[in-house]
């Protein structure tokens, strides 16, 4: 134990750790984009009262919002396979895991970006509705053109947080055995025994990603903000 | 027993263990999804402990960085601005891993080298789980803290040394009194995000909630039940925690309106 903690070692992990970052990109992108589209579904659902879907979508919420992700993504890691067998017989327990991973996380992501985009129209003022019926628009033509380009500008700071946390949260995938960058610095640790510096530059991978998201958020939100100023 | 292993090794040769069970039986069951919370939350103490504590220690050194950086105290606020960016950046489960590996690791280095008689094996991974989840939240109640007080109006302090009040006096009677009830709704987010990430904590094998139904469920790979039950457990202990703090939050509306009245 005489080298416990050998800080150049962390230098030569970092390009094997690297390597497996695309699987984490992957991961997020892809949520995202599923995310983006499910959780309009979702607040759509809400906000124009559909009866049964939106009582769906709030059990769906709360459950998302109340239960530990690693939970949802072994849920769906064992339940899906089960529940595709059981209704449409369909065998897939030789699919990826990351398909498991994406489904998990993309019904969690959703039911968060869904609340910002929820509370982001209910605050848009009731006159702009008023407004766009008075021109003589429908109301699904006030929301494409008045109240959502309004809201997502308000939703996009949360939606943007949301964003980082669930960059944080890809690297719980490791449990089920994808191999990201917390499973390749577990796989070094194993082969090696310097765990700890595999992790710390797993950690320094981390922490520059969510540096770079929060520059990029900030500015996207710097312009959307410059873009839409009402005057 | 002897059977039990038996059967563990045909499986694991068989490759999927799970769908190996599955095959067998390939219906829910519910009734072990029941008998497996039943026994789970005997292990309740230990993710309350793992959620309260962190909080709580999160709470106060939350609030401590934000005044720091209200304050702009000399070196300590760019620290804390530092501590800040970094250990936000770094995902629960490394921060778990790094504490558990550094501890254990600089424990046994150091007791070697001071030929101090303790050892790793002395610590139980909960304490370590405690830390690290104490390190993580301080980051998120700094922020919620930090937008608390900036909400209270300046004049509130002012008007405290306007009247021969310390600062301390000012921030106990004045500030803290008006800021928490509007931090309340963070404090909720947070304290729910500190239960759920708790559940990670069996990553370095503490037995909680999570865990327990885990371990129950060995005997005989039903572990889609054993999640199911803690969704189940978890999902009733933050909505309790949800409701419990709105309760406060409309109670200290209440008092607000009585007292401005």
């Amino acid at each position: 134990m005489d080298n416990f903690f050998d800080p150049k070692l962390i230098v030569a992990y970092l390009p094997k750790l690297l390597a497996c970052l695309d699987v984490t990109l992957i991961i997020l992108v892809s949520v995202t984009l599923a995310g983006m589209v499910l959780s309009l579904l979702i607040a759509t659902f809400r906000l124009f009262d559909i009866p049964v879907l939106k009582q769906l979508s709030i059990m769906l919420t709360s459950y998302a919002r109340n239960t530990p992700i690693v939970i949802q993504m072994f849920i769906i890691y064992y339940g899906l396979p089960l529940l595709l067998n059981a209704w449409f017989g369909i065998n897939i327990n030789t699919w990826d895991k990351l398909v498991f991973v994406i489904v998990a996380y993309t019904i969690n992501s959703s039911a968060f970006f869904s609340e910002a985009i929820r509370t982001a129209v209910l605050s848009i003022d009731p006159g702009q509705m008023e407004a766009a019926y008075s021109v003589g628009m429908s109301r699904l033509q006030a929301y494409r053109r008045i109240i959502l380009p309004q809201a997502f500008v308000i939703a996009f700071p949360i939606i943007g947080i949301n964003i980082s946390a669930l960059m944080r949260d890809t690297s719980i995938a490791y449990a089920i055995g994808v191999m990201d960058v917390v499973g390749q610095a577990k796989a070094i640790g194993g082969r090696s025994f310097h765990t700890l510096e595999a992790y710390v530059g797993a950690a320094i991978i981390f922490i520059i990603l969510s540096l770079v998201f929060e520059k990029l958020f900030s500015s996207i939100e710097d312009r959307l903000g410059r873009k839409y100023r009402t005057t | 027993m002897a059977e039990n292993i038996e059967q563990r090794k045909e499986y694991a040769v068989s490759g999927n263990l799970y769908s190996q069970v599955n095959s067998m039986n390939p219906s829910i069951d519910i009734g072990f999804i029941v008998q497996t919370m039943k026994m789970s939350l005997r292990y309740l103490p230990a993710t309350l402990l793992l959620s309260f504590v962190p909080f709580l220690v999160s709470f106060l050194f939350g609030t401590l960085f934000a005044l720091a950086r209200m304050f702009k105290v000399p070196f300590f606020a760019r620290f804390c601005s530092l501590f800040i960016v970094i250990i936000r950046g770094i995902p629960v489960v490394l921060l778990l891993f790094i504490f558990y590996y550094a501890i254990y690791g600089g424990i046994d280095v150091l007791a070697k080298s001071f030929d101090w008689k303790v050892a790793s094996k002395d610590f139980s991974p909960l304490f370590i789980a405690i830390i690290a989840l104490s390190v993580n939240g301080t980051v998120y109640l700094a922020e919620t803290m930090r937008s608390a007080l900036l909400a209270v109006d300046k004049g509130q302090m002012e008007a405290a040394y306007s009247i021969g009040m310390t600062t301390t006096q000012g921030l106990m009677r004045f500030v803290f009194p008006q800021a928490i009830p509007k931090a309340l709704p963070n404090l909720c987010n947070n304290l729910t995000a500190t239960v759920k990430s708790a559940s990670l904590a069996f990553t370095i094998s503490v037995v909680d909630l999570l865990n327990g139904a885990l371990l129950y469920a060995s005997s005989n790979y039903k572990y889609l039940e054993a999640y199911v039950a803690a969704a189940i457990l978890y999902w009733l202990l933050c909505y309790l925690i949800d409701k419990t703090l709105q309760w406060l939050e409309k109670r200290f509306n209440l008092q607000a309106e009585r007292t401005t009245l």
